[in-house]
């Protein structure tokens, strides 16, 4: 297996005047989970079904499990698209054969180990119902399934979680630490951050089809500088000079005449300090949090305004 | 290409699973059972006893009516005891029906009917000798055990008698209002305290042969102030009118013979002469020109494929997309797109749908054999050797090329449409004009055989969406090799241009949503 399961070097991809993926790179290591995060309408699908090959970058190449076409590795991949969908005459085992069959698996093992990974998933009573009469959530877990069966190194899901009920969103998470703790590379996009924080490895962020962020989830919580949250009815202005506070930010009132405040800090900030501050300064507290930054801290302030203006749109 | 085979496969299992392909397959028999027997029923069963009343005042043509409907119907009765033999007769070894090559192109029932009008003794000999009673007495010996009891025809006319109160001989002008209300049901006819349907009424009046036409009269331009009137509120069904001709003019003449000392019968036995006319087709071998019921199936058969091409490549077209909206709008298509490309995937649905239309095709050819044999009774002979002659005749080979051709062409268009429409909806808008142009050959298809190297035939031949249907529809008439291999050969380059280019379509429309996309845009796909 090569170190890289997917490299994305300078892809742009042009619609006429519309530029949906602009100037984008990335490297996926072999074996980790990458979520790629960004708003909607960022060019998430778009970048997704160029490494597929199924539509092809205006410009810059892509390197897909060392092979420069994903064609000749397709029988490597799996794939899930966002826009769920099955043929609704189809039976669920035969759906998942198939699909698991146009990945050059033999058509009678294709078909065996549909029966075994319904049955694991928990939707053995349903193998043999056609597609129509499943619920969407059970559709959607027979797609995944016929994503995976023919157990693919590198394996691209594209909103997996939607759709699905929080049991399912578990099992789902579960399937994707599962391929991964067996070495296979997983890519998934979502705008769920919480599942992203919960399983990714490393996460590339794209706004308006540009790299917003790339990099492990430390790296991406370290992109906001450290604050904490303190509820008084005070006034916090001496803690303004402390010189490791950079900016105190009014959040809201607070009944009871106290208000939240948002106290960013630098670098060398250390809200223990601040809390000390804060009692030699006789400074009443209501409250005090100094949690990190969640990831979804992180969306907001690095795509935040790109993810405004494109609902605006 | 592996995969292709496998999109094939797929497409060829669920489609051959819908109940419309089964629907299709299983009523193709049924239909051409109910095509032979319903006539048939309807002839024998339908057709009701047409009640008619005649006043014949003059006195001169009643009698004569009476026996040309006695004769009309021993005529018909004769007929079904013929069937009747046929059918329950005991079968001597070493007699096997007839041989369709042998069989002059003749008409067997308008001979019968020819041979009774002019060999009217044979009537009469029927009706003297006892009628179908006698001729069952006769017949018994021959006849398998099995065979159910002879039923008489019913009689399709019978002559009612006029009301009491309308006395005979009464004047016509106070026998046509009440007879008007009779007729047209507002007042019920009753015969035997039954109620009948009156049909007719004909009325002849005493002064009529006064009134008979010369050959050299157009009886059209002169006004009739005295004729035999036939009233009737059903003027669509004039058997009962010819039939009161027939026998009227045949009387009528008769005392003219009379009158300028003829001898009738003499003319009668004249008129029978006839001339024997073979018609013979120079193509065929010499010594054995003549042209035979087999030949007649071989001019017409192309006529029956050229309508189960026309059906056949409809229904798959149809087909395919159907399934080429389904995969588009469920979004199937972007997985389907991650394993194979979309030339393999427009490859894979090509070959699998042909298999289902071969699969009806071939199921259509084995319940056409099924029908026939079944339908022959014990003559099964009859059935091979139709068979013999579709096979014989290379129709079927023509038949396979044709569709396949004719297949891959259309199968572009509805793929092209399929690709770019995101819902059945949308692509009725392009299909209705597709059916305007795709009825040409169903509306030509009877006219192509009368000149079938004419202007029309010729110019149809060569375009390529008609070829397959228009020379099919020719094949019988063996076109020249010029035509057959030019119009073959330009079907086959378009067959090519239209993939290339529906694949160009397919490609860029199969991931595309919204909209259809307009006419330059399509072209830039094209360009692209």
């Amino acid at each position: 297996m090569t170190e890289c399961a997917l490299e994305i070097e300078g892809v742009t991809k042009r619609y006429g005047t519309f530029t949906a993926v602009d100037n984008l790179s990335v490297r996926v290591p072999a074996g980790s989970i990458y979520g790629f995060l960004g708003p909607n309408g960022a060019g998430k699908t778009t970048t997704l079904r160029m490494v597929l090959e199924i539509l092809k970058p205006t410009s810059g190449s892509i390197q897909v499990l060392g092979s420069s076409s994903a064609l000749d590795v397709r029988d490597r991949i799996g794939y899930l698209p966002e826009e769920k969908g099955l043929y609704k005459k189809m039976k669920a085992w035969a759906s998942v054969a198939y699909f698991a069959s146009l990945k050059g698996m033999p058509r009678k093992a294709a078909a065996t180990r549909a029966y075994e990974l319904l049955n694991r998933y928990g939707l053995g009573d349903f193998a043999d119902s056609k597609v129509e009469a499943l619920s969407k959530g059970m559709s959607q877990k027979v797609q995944v399934i016929g994503a995976i069966a023919h157990d693919p190194d590198f394996v691209i899901l594209d909103e997996p979680f939607s759709g699905l009920d929080p049991v399912n969103q578990q099992v789902m998470e579960e399937l994707i630490l599962d391929m991964a703790a067996r070495g296979r590379t997983v890519i998934f996009s979502t705008h769920v951050m919480s599942h992203a924080e919960r399983i990714c490895d490393r996460i590339l962020l794209i706004a308006r089809g540009q790299k917003a962020f790339d990099g492990t989830l430390d790296e991406a919580r370290a992109t906001i500088p450290k604050r904490v949250l303190i509820g008084s009815p005070d006034s916090l202005e001496p803690l303004k000079e402390l010189p490791s506070v950079l900016e105190i930010r009014r959040v809201e009132e607070v009944s009871g005449g106290s208000s939240l405040v948002e106290v960013l800090l630098g670098e060398a900030g250390d809200p223990q300090g601040i809390l000390q501050t804060c009692i030699s300064k006789g400074i009443r507290l209501k409250s005090f949090d100094h949690t990190d930054p969640t990831l979804h801290d992180v969306f907001v302030h690095l795509v935040g305004d790109e993810a405004r203006e494109a609902r605006a749109r | 290409m592996r995969y292709a085979f496998y999109v094939a496969i797929r497409e060829f299992a669920e489609n051959v699973r819908t109940k419309g392909f089964w629907v299709g397959l299983l009523m193709f028999p049924v239909i051409l059972v109910l095509a032979i027997k319903v006539p048939q029923l309807l002839e024998e069963k339908a057709t009701p006893t047409r009640n008619f009343v005649l006043v014949d005042a003059s006195g001169e043509y009643e009698g004569a009516i009476e026996d040309a409907l006695r004769r009309h119907h021993a005529e018909r009765t004769l007929k079904a005891l013929g069937a009747y033999g046929r059918k329950y007769g005991e079968i001597p070894d070493g007699i096997v029906g007839p041989n369709l090559e042998e069989l002059p192109a003749v008409d067997v029932d308008k001979i019968l009917s020819d041979y009774f009008a002019s060999n009217s003794e044979v009537v009469d000999v029927f009706l003297a000798s006892g009628g179908a009673e006698a001729a069952i007495r006769a017949m018994d010996s021959f006849l398998v055990a099995e065979a159910p009891e002879f039923e008489e025809p019913r009689h399709l006319f019978k002559r009612v008698a006029l009301p009491r109160n309308l006395a005979n001989g009464a004047n016509f002008d106070d026998l046509v209002n009440p007879l008007r209300s009779f007729l047209l049901g507002e007042e019920s006819f009753l015969q035997n305290g039954e109620p009948v349907e009156l049909f007719a009424a004909i009325l002849i009046p005493d002064n009529v042969a006064g009134a008979v036409q010369r050959g050299s009269a157009l009886p059209f331009l002169e006004g009739n102030e005295v004729s035999i009137q036939y009233w009737a509120p059903n003027q669509a069904d004039d058997s009962l009118l010819d039939l009161v001709k027939l026998a009227v003019n045949k009387e009528v003449r008769r005392s003219e013979y009379k009158a300028n000392g003829i001898d009738a019968d003499a003319v009668r036995e004249v008129e029978a002469i006839r001339i024997p006319v073979t018609r013979l087709n120079p193509k065929k071998e010499a010594g054995e020109e003549e042209v035979s019921m087999a030949d007649l199936v071989r001019e017409w058969a192309p006529l029956g494929f050229v309508y189960l091409l026309w059906v056949a490549l409809m229904t798959i077209s149809q087909m395919l997309l159907n399934n080429t909206i389904e995969e588009k709008s469920n979004r199937i298509v972007e997985v389907l797109l991650s394993s194979v490309t979309a030339t393999e995937l427009m490859a894979g649905k090509l070959m699998g749908i042909a298999g289902v239309g071969l699969t009806m095709l071939f199921s259509w050819v084995i319940s056409l054999i099924g029908v026939l044999s079944f339908m022959a009774g014990p003559e099964t002979e009859w059935a091979g050797h139709l068979l013999e002659i579709l096979v014989s005749s290379g129709f079927l080979t023509f038949f396979v090329l044709y569709f396949l051709l004719g297949y891959l062409l259309y199968a572009g268009i509805f793929l092209a449409i399929g690709s770019v429409c995101n819902t059945l909806k949308e692509a009725q808008n392009f299909m209705g004009a597709i059916m305007i142009f795709m009825m040409v050959p169903l509306l030509t298809m009877a006219f192509i055989p009368k000149d079938p190297h004419g202007p029309l035939a010729t110019t149809l031949s060569w375009i390529p969406f008609y070829t397959p249907f228009v020379m099919m529809n020719r094949a019988a008439a063996d076109p020249p090799l010029f035509d057959l291999i030019g119009t073959t050969v330009v079907l086959a380059i378009s067959v090519v241009g239209m993939l290339w280019l529906s694949g160009k379509v397919f490609r860029a429309g199969i991931l595309r949503t919204g909209q259809p996309p307009r006419f330059l845009e399509l072209l830039r796909w094209i360009r692209g």
